[in-house]
């Protein structure tokens, strides 16, 4: 027993290699991709406090979106056009008909209108494109298919999907844009001086409204990244909503307010479940992936309770 | 209930400041919240290039009445004249484009940014490139920023805080973020600047720093300025014009010495049984 759990795990990482590597880089890939969908409830709890509960069905209604003007008969990049728009008018729309009359309520009702926009867009999604599952046109949207494989000599030989290494750079380059664009901008600093203060961004002359109009655009956007890559690994369904709860135990790793945090928290994560799943999984009859981590999430919190990059918690008494 | 005073009893306005253009009105403004008042039937006016100050004991209504004036508060009854115009209600957006800028009774700064940051945000209204060139912050987005920075180090030298420019705002002393939130405030180049308890929990090497600011602030720039100060001394000696506010009422208007005089006052202060 202490064997299995000590010692086997690693003996198969250094004998089979090329599994250990293809096994790594499955996790990495996950774990981007959580990071794509923590990323869109940091950006919108970073600027308005609010945990967004719709991140999850935004990320389904940006992919069912693309998929379903696609399927009416648009050339693809210009349904990815209007998908932006049609992502822009939600950002607009919930602005001005959720947050701007709820403004300077506690959270928990900001919560709870979020759930109540999460079933709005179940059932609006379903009304307009249907219940069944769809496949993303990502072969129209020109991203790469097929695979490319590493030989290792001896060792064996790694494949590595081109879709995956797509979602990987697409990644990479939102969280870039947008790391200097919080950092680098006019708007970007009016982001975080609402984040950090409402009275006295106003009275500098932020308008939140705007302000919160852009953060919802953003979140949106991102929502359409995450919908386009995970629905070109599985498809898009609104079970995709599901795993954009992943993100929870994520977001707690990296903390609710730091992009790098929902990066590394990702990254984690991803690695986590899949090293564990494949090494570990088996003693206790496989399928630890769906809640490892949680335990993981879990257990950092006994240690890190604001997150490894969240903002101190600190009282002055 | 303190006794209301009729407008025959209350200190009249000293001749010199009075002459000047009004910046600002207040007629009759009463504001509650339920059923409790928080302002009854205020006037007052602020004019061109004047200190005025607005004292009262804790709980009179002075915070309120800031609020009013930058739009934080919208007043139920009364009337607001801003050069000239006249409002009842006005957005804080609004009232900050159109030049009125304040700093706040418990420091309000963005704790997480630094020091330069935090003065630059108060520019946000004066930068208008558009959205595509900052996303790309590239080409015009860029000079303007730089142009920006300019003013901004100019406010650092003014205000002495070279030293803390690129330190978050929220490690800083408290005397020293006062100084910050100050200079946010002069970042936005007001017409009006409203500064309540500027010298709140400061020691007296730093009260009298913040002294020389202020007055630097209205005769260099020709600010005019509106502060709500608890130290008697410190108004005596900046401010043009006081007004006395008790329980949400006027009890007294007028130049220092007059309203220092005035037993209205001093049975506020003092605690007189109405």
């Amino acid at each position: 027993m202490l064997y299995d759990i000590f010692i086997d795990p690693f003996v198969q990482m250094v004998t089979m290699p090329d599994f250990f590597l293809q096994v790594l880089w499955e996790g990495f890939v996950t774990g981007i991709l959580y990071a794509l969908i923590a990323l869109g409830f940091v950006l919108i709890f970073k600027a308005s406090g609010v945990f967004n509960f719709a991140q999850g069905i935004m990320v389904v209604f940006a992919g069912l979106t693309l998929v379903g003007l696609h399927e009416h008969g648009i050339p693809a990049y210009l349904a990815l056009l209007l998908t932006i728009v049609v992502m822009g008018i939600l950002a607009y729309g919930i602005e001005r008909v959720v947050m701007r009359p709820l403004v300077n309520q506690p959270d928990i009702i900001l919560l709870m209108a979020t759930i109540g926009l999460t079933y709005f867009l179940v059932g609006f999604g379903e009304f307009v494109f249907g219940g069944e599952p769809k496949q993303m046109i990502a072969e129209q949207l020109g991203l790469p298919t097929g695979s490319t494989a590493f030989e290792m000599g001896e060792r064996g030989l790694v494949i590595l999907q081109h879709i995956d290494i797509a979602a990987a750079l697409i990644a990479i380059i939102m969280v870039t844009a947008l790391a200097i664009f919080f950092n680098k901008t006019r708007i970007g600093r009016a982001l975080r001086a609402v984040a950090d203060d409402h009275q006295a961004a106003l009275s500098v002359g932020i308008s939140l409204n705007q302000i919160w109009a852009i953060v919802w655009f953003a979140a949106g956007l991102v929502a359409l990244a995450t919908g386009i890559m995970w629905g070109a690994r599985s498809d898009v369904s609104f079970a995709l909503e599901i795993v954009a709860f992943k993100a929870l135990p994520v977001l707690i790793l990296g903390g609710f307010t730091s992009i790098p945090g929902a990066i590394i928290g990702g990254l984690i994560i991803g690695f986590g479940e899949k090293i564990g799943e494949i090494y570990w999984g088996g003693l206790v009859g496989g399928g630890i992936e769906s809640w490892l981590a949680y335990i993981i999430a879990l257990i950092f919190l006994l240690f890190r309770p604001q997150g490894l990059f969240g903002e101190k918690i600190i009282e002055r008494v | 209930m303190n006794a209301i005073m009729t407008s025959e009893e209350m200190p009249q306005v000293a001749a010199p400041t009075a002459e000047r253009e009004d910046l600002l009105r207040v007629d009759n403004v009463s504001l509650s919240f339920g059923g409790v008042k928080a302002i009854t039937d205020i006037s007052f006016d602020i004019k061109k290039g004047e200190i005025r100050a607005i004292i009262g004991p804790n709980g009179a209504g002075k915070t309120s009445m800031l609020n009013v004036i930058n739009g934080f508060y919208h007043p139920q009854v009364g009337t607001i004249t801003w050069q000239g115009q006249v409002r009842r209600k006005m957005k804080p957006y609004e009232a900050a484009s159109q030049g009125i800028a304040r700093t706040f009774q418990n420091v309000a700064l963005f704790r997480g940014m630094t020091t330069l940051d935090n003065i630059m945000s108060g520019r946000s209204l004066k930068m208008r490139k558009n959205f595509f060139w900052q996303m790309m912050w590239y080409g015009p987005a860029r000079e303007e920023e730089i142009e920006h920075r300019k003013k901004v180090e100019e406010i650092i030298d003014f205000l002495e805080i070279q030293a803390i420019r690129k330190t978050p705002v929220g490690r800083l002393p408290y005397g020293l973020q006062k100084r910050v939130e100050l200079g946010r405030a002069l970042a936005m180049e007001p017409d009006l600047l409203l500064l309540d308890e500027p010298m709140a929990g400061m020691n007296l090497e730093e009260k009298a720093d913040m002294s020389r600011f202020i007055l630097d602030v209205n005769q260099e720039f020709g600010t005019t300025i509106a502060l709500i100060e608890h130290d008697m001394g410190v108004v005596m000696d900046l401010s043009d014009r006081v007004v006395v506010l008790d329980y949400g009422k006027k009890i007294a208007d007028g130049p220092p010495e007059e309203v220092q005089a005035s037993q209205a006052v001093i049975d506020a202060y003092l605690g007189v049984s109405h």
